[in-house]
């Protein structure tokens, strides 16, 4: 009870500062944004915020400027993050900024990274939506990388089978190893070359020639230019007029000589009837006919003969019997 | 009688002396008179003399805790995470338990030690034979003065063990006060706050009441004065870790 009031004093600060660091702290805890007065919200809106917490920093151009109040999501395709920023950043950050959310590092936080857009809009004043980008994604990076990889891994196969082919093949490695081939090609270059040389030469002359035909001067041109030649065609082509009457002529005569053999034959007249009507020579060469008849049936006589030969006996029965037994399959196939 | 060892039984036996003696301390404690000045007198040795005490080693666990914690934040990458880890733990844990382990070093074997020798000098028998009830007197007025200053201690620790953070911080980079706290608070809630407030309210009742249970029965003269400073501290610490075990797990409760 001594120094009673002095200890008072003390005591009463002592618990007084503790009460209010702790309503302090409270009393942060419970509003957890603008406490310090130096501070700004802005807002964005994203597809996919990739991760993000509450209390990621801001970044504007790479400085670490606030960060990460709070994430909401509006509906199933927007998220709004809404970000705290210190107050000297409002001259800075123009309203067509772009905000996006990134790594810091490969693996490390998220950060919402702010990017001047350029332009002359006007500043932020707090409170303003920022338009946003989707940023690159590890994951989706990844991804990519993990199918490009199978790609090459494909085509690295089949290069190397390409090669092994090109490799086994003996065709080409006899075609790689042929020396003579070099020389054979190079020759036919040559030649090539030569040609060419040949054709360009020819077109010269070529032009040359139509030169001078258009000039009047050479044998083109006396050809092209001369008009004996034209007289001469002109002559030529009356000759064969000509040749072409004389031969309507010939085919006339022809017509009438047939029609005078007609007439001959059927009035009895001149030798073609002869020919065809003289009875005599008709008997005569019926008397020879019966003469060959006569010479024949003697041959068959012979023959009958030659069949009862002993000689031949054996062969002509033979084929009689032949000739029954294809008679019989033949009534069977009837019958059939 | 069950047959037990002694040491165990003597534990059972005092464990219940325990429980009576916190018992009285409610039977009587709200009852009048109330020793409002001897109380006021005992928060202000309890509470305002351990002050410095428990500022010294706050102030010096933050920078320790932050330069401790560096190297492994900056090789993954988030030493910008730094306030808020520092943050959590100061406020959740570190704050509250060091507070409490120093106040029950300083301030339990005090009570022991000062209730002792009242015991083993008469003292307290003549306060009853003077009519003062010697219970209200010395321990109800101690015990609540405990209970109620160890609170304000730990908040005052939090913020001078964060001020040390911020100033660990500061050796590597910089970073400004603003924005330093700005990062402590985004990453606390109310459920880290809280129960680790009123958990800091019953380390101050284990302190006080078993100074003042040791103390008060005290014995073999002046050799049982220093063996009463002794266990007090030695059951109150323990009791402080055995209290922070059950306030972690009630806590977990709220927060799912």
């Amino acid at each position: 009870m001594k120094k009673k009031s002095f200890d008072t004093i003390k005591l009463g600060l002592f618990v007084l500062s503790a009460l209010t660091l702790l309503i302090i702290a409270l009393y942060v805890l419970g509003k957890n944004k603008t406490f310090f007065g130096n501070r700004f919200e802005l807002k964005s809106q994203f597809r996919d915020v990739n991760g993000l917490l509450t209390g990621n920093n801001v970044r504007f151009s790479g400085i670490d400027v606030g960060s990460v109040l709070g994430i909401k999501i509006l509906n199933d395709t927007v998220i709004e993050v809404t970000m705290n920023l210190n107050r000297n950043m409002k001259g800075f950050i123009r309203s067509n900024s772009i905000a996006s959310i990134g790594t810091d590092g490969l693996i490390g936080n998220r950060v919402v990274n702010i990017e001047p857009a350029g332009g002359d809009f006007p500043f932020v004043n707090g409170g303003e939506t920022l338009p946003s980008k989707e940023e690159v994604r590890t994951d989706e990076m990844l991804r990519t990388l993990y199918n490009t990889n199978k790609n090459v891994a494909k085509i690295s196969e089949e290069v190397l089978n390409t090669m092994k082919l090109i490799n086994n093949s003996s065709e080409l490695t006899s075609l790689l190893n042929d020396k003579t081939l070099s020389q054979n090609l190079r020759i036919s270059l040559q030649n090539l070359r030569n040609t060419t040389e040949n054709a360009s030469l020819m077109m010269k002359n070529a032009v040359s020639t139509l030169k001078l035909a258009s000039e009047g001067k050479g044998a083109l041109a006396t050809v092209l230019t001369d008009t004996t030649l034209s007289a001469d065609l002109k002559l030529a082509v009356g000759q064969i007029r000509t040749l072409e009457n004389s031969a309507d002529r010939l085919v006339n005569d022809l017509n009438q000589m047939v029609t005078s053999v007609e007439k001959d034959i059927n009035q009895g007249n001149g030798s073609v009837n002869a020919l065809l009507r003289d009875s005599i020579m008709a008997n005569q060469m019926r008397a020879s006919i019966k003469n060959v008849e006569k010479g024949t049936a003697a041959f068959a006589q012979d023959m009958e003969a030659a069949k009862s030969n002993f000689l031949f006996r054996g062969y002509f029965k033979k084929q009689e019997k032949e000739a029954a037994k294809a008679k019989k399959t033949a009534e069977m196939k009837a019958k059939q | 009688m069950l047959i037990l060892p002694n040491d165990l039984k003597s534990f059972i036996r005092e464990t219940g002396e325990i429980f009576r003696f916190i018992l009285r301390f409610f039977r009587e404690g709200f009852r009048p008179r109330y020793e409002v000045a001897e109380f006021i007198r005992q928060c202000y040795v309890i509470g305002y003399k351990s002050l410095p005490l428990v500022a010294l080693t706050a102030f010096i666990i933050g920078i320790v805790l932050t330069m401790q914690l560096r190297p492994t934040m900056v090789s993954y990458g988030v030493d910008v995470q730094i306030p808020a880890m520092v943050g959590v733990a100061i406020v959740r844990e570190i704050g509250p338990i060091l507070t409490a382990l120093i106040f029950a070093g300083k301030i339990g074997s005090s009570i022991g030690a000062e209730l002792g020798s009242m015991k083993v000098t008469e003292q307290i028998d003549a306060m009853e034979v003077s009519g003062t009830n010697p219970f209200k007197y010395l321990v109800v007025t101690r015990t609540l003065a405990a209970m109620l200053m160890l609170p304000v201690l730990v908040v005052l620790a939090d913020g001078i063990a964060l001020f040390g953070s911020f100033l660990g911080v500061n050796i590597y980079e910089s970073l400004t006060f603003n924005l330093f706290f700005k990062k402590v608070f985004d990453n606390l809630i109310y459920i880290d706050v809280i129960p680790a407030f009123i958990k800091t309210f019953f380390f101050g009742f284990a302190v006080g009441i078993i100074g003042c249970f040791k103390g008060y029965y005290s014995e073999k003269g002046t050799e049982g004065v220093g063996l009463s400073a002794n266990s007090s501290v030695v059951v109150s610490s323990v009791l402080i870790f055995i209290i922070d075990l059950v306030a972690v797990q009630i806590a977990e409760l709220f927060q799912h």
